[in-house]
């Protein structure tokens, strides 16, 4: 089964062809000799760890980057790409895992940007343009997405849509997609695949990269594997457990660690009725040692759960408790100093947490630099055995904690989020999809560090958009449906099915 | 095989979208009407009479070379940068036109070209260095502000020189408002360059750097059609500013630098760049005019004009922003 | 011209004399047309900056006079200011055009960029009377010192105070303007007189006390031992530079009419300076104000005014008239004519809150 396949072998050339890449920022290598080849007809996908080097394969075959050695052929002919624009003349169009969406611009102006309909005069034909993106829309099975309106008012999801679309309508022979599904619903993912089969059926080339496994298994024709800037082998139908071998270089025990019985019921955070945008009547308490699961399609409140938690939303109406005593949260700063200390650690760290390209360790200290400076000055010995211990203890790689914390992967990037609420000895931790676009191992690794937060006498509110990873690593589950707590699930009946159950179920009748 | 996302229809008649996304626009003319009531009131409570057609002229030619500043400075906005040289670029076209400008047509129109063209050549200066040289656009253009600014006081070192009345006549003639014919036209040019693809290229690039060249547009060439747009668009303020004159004066469009910029956010456009419209913009610049008037005819101590003006400046960009949003909320 | 101060004495001064102002302004428009005999003049001022002491005493001084006689029954005036945006001190013109003023005193913000406004009032008819920045529209009339006379005389009395030898520094004022032009220009002529005199060097200071103390302290130490100071402006604040580079004593000085520099000409800081104090005058306004008043009564020719300098020497130096040790440094003491035969008097009132003087003011017009 797990034929090790070179890429040369049938009469037609591969598609899409990388050999012997090497690419390197600054001192780290992403890229060190990888061989690459996709077919026409076939959907592959690519797996490995973050930093593994998928994303700068990906950006060199869709002519983003160029790399510092190495060849890349397209249907046989080697190519030198200097910008995108060359891959595409060379129908190898790419869905880059960041967004590349125009916020401010509408979702017609960016389906067509740079191919606008043109009128008599060669200027944009502003209704016609929206037409044609209607249509094209349209023919993708899109009709929940307004093409006049402005990327920036859409969600997440439809943003991804909207990013794929703009790649399919040009009808490559050759689709690159890195991390597509990260942000979507099932409903969407779905979408997508049959959208990737039907191009496949027409004879194209997509080549993918996931972390969510089952996604590969189920549309994957073959599985290059990659570790450490290098490709480890091409598969077809490989077993996850081996694959998690070869991509990590060691065996996995298990994914999700054990989770031990909550003993006793002391409670640590309490919503009463609580009440304001995107949420309504939601109460729950979350009690010491507790992993507290939030479940349920992506935006159904959960997003606004968090954040009303967190102060940095207002609470319309009802009460929040820690420790017994009520909060009155005008900001993150009355929750970050409320008794028991509320923390939050969000989806998106870019914009929601780290300041990326200040050191790791000032990230770490952020929130008690007053604790740690005398008369305004940060006491450098205590900043640094602080930081020092904190890192070792949360396993946070990084070449050293003066690197900037943009530099450090997306597994890395969440332990020093974490890293900084347990320095500032927050006891309540929000954890929102921590795990989102993080590689296999890290994740196992972002378990294991809950286990021991929670062993440690803190409480975890948990929101994930994956129900296994609910379903194995929480206590209870609350899922979430048009804002309001639709079940309350606890072992035995816990189950990624049941959580999946109970978010879909017919709307509420209000 | 046709893929089909479950998802129920959702969509909005382009002109709600069109209202919710130009809601700065909108706003930039209702606060312009709102003022040009108010001074028509003003003016009534003092004079027992209405603003004819010179108070009409007067206040177009008076904007002329604001509003054309306005438009330059709006492109660089575009791109999410900030043209602070555009007071220097004013005062050295000023110059140039004041001191070699004959009255013959010949001599007009040449000199017009000229004028735009060193317009051009500062604007592609600042351009290079922003564009290929990636340096941060405030400093670059308040360096290069102090250099045009130096060079304007070569050429013309005394305020002087001389408009040909013609030329004044061309661009503003002092007794109707045909001035108003050119703001028409650079609204038309703005519609035109807005559906172009180097409009398009270079919203884009003020949207997000990144995503725009992953687009595969150039940046570089964006940014540097930007900025020199920029100093054309001064350099027709210059030339503006010396009609209305009939001299020349090589400190006379340092006042523009700010102006426009203020004119630019009154206008709607969004400093984060990817933003807003040249005819917001003159809009803007209008409404900085008619303060002037209200406060002078309202008799509000010219002390506090500053003030008022500051105020103006808060409410738009709050008011503008809240009334953006709300329009375009959808969940 | 333009001397920046700091923020809180613009406002100070700025607020005291809006109280005074605001009786003027806000009096029922159909009262003071019932009250006067005649038709009153509507004389208005335009003048661009107002963020320095000295232009805050112009206006201030403007104010004053419009509540003194004959002023106060025959003129109805007005003040607006523009900063210093051609565009903003246009519009407000042709608001006054709008307004149907008789006449409009101004204090332009460009030489040039008015003259079509300008142009467009005389040909309705309305009196233009401008002063101190002057314009160089031909139809308005001007009212100014002779800034070549400043510069000359300044240099001459160094000149001599040094015997023509010696090595000087020039400090000057804001580039691009007429008004620092001419008054270098005027220097320069002495010094080709003296070939004794060496310029070693010539700088501007803005006519800022605070920014001709930052360039000076900056120069100071690569300059050799210097004679004497010939300064346009922010006297007071060269000075404080050599103070502070322990350059003392002093050398003999030609400056503007800062308080503080004829502090340091009666003894200030430990030190006392020869000098020579000359300003440009703040009640320039009044006199523009009165000419405007007697060409509209039809009692003065239509014709431009050069009024001599009001200076002071050691000799004539008076605290109380001519310094005022306990006003501050940044105070132009020059608002009244200290001269022999003055052109008019005012009180210190009338120059810090606009308040008017007790009596009536007379204006002494050169002969027509």
């Amino acid at each position: 089964m797990t034929e090790s396949e070179p890429a040369a072998g049938g009469v037609l050339p591969p598609a899409v062809e990388a050999t012997g890449l090497v690419k390197s920022f600054g001192g780290v290598r992403a890229l060190a000799g990888a061989d690459f080849a996709a077919a026409a007809g076939e959907v592959h996908a690519l797996v490995g760890e973050n930093g593994a080097g998928k994303s700068t394969l990906i950006k060199i075959l869709g002519g983003r980057l160029r790399p510092d050695a190495g060849s890349v052929r397209f249907g046989g002919e080697a190519i030198e790409l200097h910008g995108p624009d060359q891959a595409h003349l060379r129908g190898a169009w790419t869905v880059f895992q960041e967004l590349t969406l125009l916020p401010w611009m509408t979702v017609a102006e960016n389906l067509l940007l740079r191919h606008e309909p043109r009128g008599a005069l060669g200027f944009i034909h502003r209704r016609r343009l929206s037409r044609d993106a209607d249509a094209a829309l349209e023919r993708l099975g899109i009709r929940h997405i307004d093409p006049d309106a402005l990327v920036e008012d859409i969600a997440l999801a439809e943003r991804q849509i909207v990013e794929i679309a703009r790649v399919v309508i040009k009808n490559p022979d050759i689709l690159l997609l890195d991390e597509p599904t990260s942000s979507l619903g099932e409903h969407e993912v779905a979408w997508l695949f049959d959208l990737i089969r039907g191009l496949r059926a027409r004879g194209k080339c997509v080549v993918f990269t996931s972390h969510r496994w089952n996604e590969i298994a189920s549309i994957a024709d073959r599985i290059t594997i990659f570790r450490n800037g290098a490709d480890v082998g091409t598969y077809r139908g490989i077993e996850e457990s081996e694959a998690v071998t070869l991509m990590t270089g060691q065996r996995l025990d298990t994914l999700f660690p054990p989770l031990p019985p909550l003993a006793a019921a002391t409670p640590m955070l309490e919503a009463r009725d609580l009440a304001g945008q995107g949420i309504d009547e939601v109460g729950f308490t979350l009690h010491r040692g507790e992993i507290l699961g939030v479940g349920g399609l992506t935006g159904h409140g959960h997003r606004e759960l968090f954040l009303t938690l967190f102060g940095a939303q207002r609470a319309g109406r009802g009460t929040i408790r820690a420790g017994g005593k009520a909060l009155r949260l005008r900001g993150p700063r009355d929750a970050i100093r409320a008794g028991l200390g509320i923390a939050l650690v969000p989806e998106d760290r870019k914009t929601e947490g780290l300041l990326l390209p200040m050191a790791v360790r000032d990230n770490l200290t952020l929130a008690i630099l007053d604790r740690i400076s005398r008369l305004g000055v940060v006491r450098a010995g205590r900043e640094r055995e602080m930081t020092r211990q904190i890192a070792q203890a949360l396993q946070i790689k990084a070449p050293s904690l003066l690197h900037p914390a943009g530099g450090l992967s997306g597994g890395n990037q969440q332990k020093v989020l974490v890293g900084r609420w347990l320095l500032a000895e927050s006891r309540i931790l929000l954890l929102y999809d921590v795990t989102r676009g993080v590689d296999i191992a890290t994740k196992h690794e972002i378990y294991q560090l809950m286990l021991r937060l929670v062993d440690e006498g803190r409480a975890i509110l948990f929101y994930s958009s994956d129900a296994e990873e609910l379903a194995h690593l929480c206590h209870r589950v609350l899922v979430m449906r048009e804002g309001r707590i639709a079940a309350s699930l606890a072992r035995p009946a816990l189950s990624a099915e049941a959580i999946v159950a109970a978010a879909v179920r017919e709307p509420l009748v209000a | 095989m046709s893929p089909e996302l479950a998802a129920p229809r959702r969509r909005r008649s382009l002109s709600v979208h069109i209202v919710g996304q130009n809601a700065g626009l909108l706003l930039v003319f209702a606060m312009l009407a709102a003022a040009v009531a108010l001074y028509c009131l003003f003016y009534w409570m003092q004079q027992r009479s209405f603003p004819g057609n010179f108070e009409l002229t007067s206040t177009v030619d008076n904007t002329m070379p604001l509003a054309m500043a306005a438009i330059g400075q709006t492109i660089v906005v575009l791109t999410r940068g900030l043209d602070l040289s555009v007071g220097g670029i004013i005062d050295l076209t000023n110059a140039l036109a004041a001191v070699h400008m004959q009255d013959s047509l010949g001599s007009m129109l040449g000199w017009t070209v000229l004028v735009l063209l060193a317009g051009a050549a500062l604007g592609f200066l600042n351009g290079l260095l922003v564009g290929v040289g990636r340096l941060q656009p405030i400093v670059v253009t308040l360096a290069t502000l102090s250099i045009f600014q130096g060079l304007a006081i070569r050429v013309l070192p005394q305020p002087g020189g001389a408009i040909p009345p013609g030329y004044t006549a061309l661009l503003v003639n002092m007794n109707q408002p045909w001035a108003l014919l050119y703001l028409v036209l650079c609204a038309g040019l703005w519609l035109a360059f807005r559906r172009s693809a180097i409009g398009v290229a270079i919203i884009a690039v003020g949207n997000d750097e990144a995503a725009a060249r992953a687009n595969g547009i150039n940046v570089v060439r964006s940014r540097v059609i930007a900025y020199t747009l920029s100093g054309v668009f001064a350099a027709a303020a210059g030339l503006f500013l010396a009609a209305t004159a009939t001299a020349g004066d090589a400190t006379s469009g340092n006042g523009f630098t700010l102006s426009s910029i203020v004119a630019v956010v009154l206008g709607g456009v969004n400093l984060f760049g990817g933003r807003g419209s040249a005819i917001g913009a003159m809009a803007g610049g209008f409404v900085t005019t008619m303060i002037v008037n209200i406060l002078f005819f309202s008799r509000i101590d010219p002390l506090y004009q500053s003030f008022y003006e500051g105020l103006f400046l808060i409410i738009a960009v709050v008011v503008g922003g809240g009334i953006g949003r709300m329009l375009r909320r959808r969940r | 011209m333009t001397r920046h101060f700091t923020r809180r004495e613009v406002l100070h001064a700025g607020a005291t004399g809006m109280a005074g102002a605001a009786t003027a302004w806000l009096a029922p428009a159909t009262a003071r047309a019932a009250d006067a005999p005649a038709k009153k003049f509507k004389i208005a001022l335009s003048n661009s900056y107002i963020g320095n002491k000295w232009r805050i005493e112009m206006e201030n001084v403007f104010k004053a006079a419009l509540e003194m006689e004959p002023f106060k029954s025959q003129v109805e005036g007005s003040w607006f200011n523009s900063g210093n945006d051609v565009s903003k001190q246009s519009q407000q013109i042709s608001n006054l055009i709008a307004q149907r003023v008789d006449a409009i005193v101004v204090n332009a913000a460009s030489p040039t960029a008015l003259n079509g406004i300008l142009g467009q009032a005389t040909s309705r008819g309305i009196l233009v009377v401008s002063f101190d920045n002057v314009v160089t529209a031909p139809t308005a009339l001007k009212v100014n010192t002779d800034q070549l006379e400043f510069g000359r005389k300044l240099a001459e009395w160094l000149a001599k105070k040094i015997n023509g030898t010696g090595n000087i520094i020039m400090v000057t004022g804001v580039a691009g303007t007429t008004v620092d032009l001419d008054r270098n220009k005027g220097a320069d002529a002495v010094w080709a007189k003296y070939p004794g005199i060496k310029v070693v060097n010539r700088y501007t200071g803005m006519w800022d006390s605070s920014t001709a103390e930052r360039n000076t302290a900056a120069l100071l130490p690569s300059l050799p031992k210097i004679d004497g100071i010939w300064c346009q402006g922010g006297t007071d604040g060269v000075l404080k530079a050599f103070i502070n580079a322990k350059r003392t004593p002093l050398p003999p000085t030609a400056g503007e009419a800062e308080n503080g520099f004829r502090k340091f000409m009666i003894g200030y800081m430990g030190q006392k300076v020869d000098g020579i104090s000359i300003g440009q005058p703040p009640f320039l306004s009044v006199i523009s104000l009165e000419l405007a008043r007697r060409v509209l009564a039809g009692k003065y020719p239509k014709k431009d005014i050069t009024i001599p300098f009001p200076y002071v020497t050691n000799d004539t130096v008076r605290p109380g008239e001519t310094v005022f040790p306990q006003l501050p440094d940044s105070f132009f003491t020059d608002f009244t004519d200290g001269g022999a035969s003055p052109m008019l008097k005012l009180c210190v009132d009338a120059a810090l809150d606009g308040k008017a003087c007790p009596g009536t003011l007379s204006v002494v017009l050169p002969s027509a």
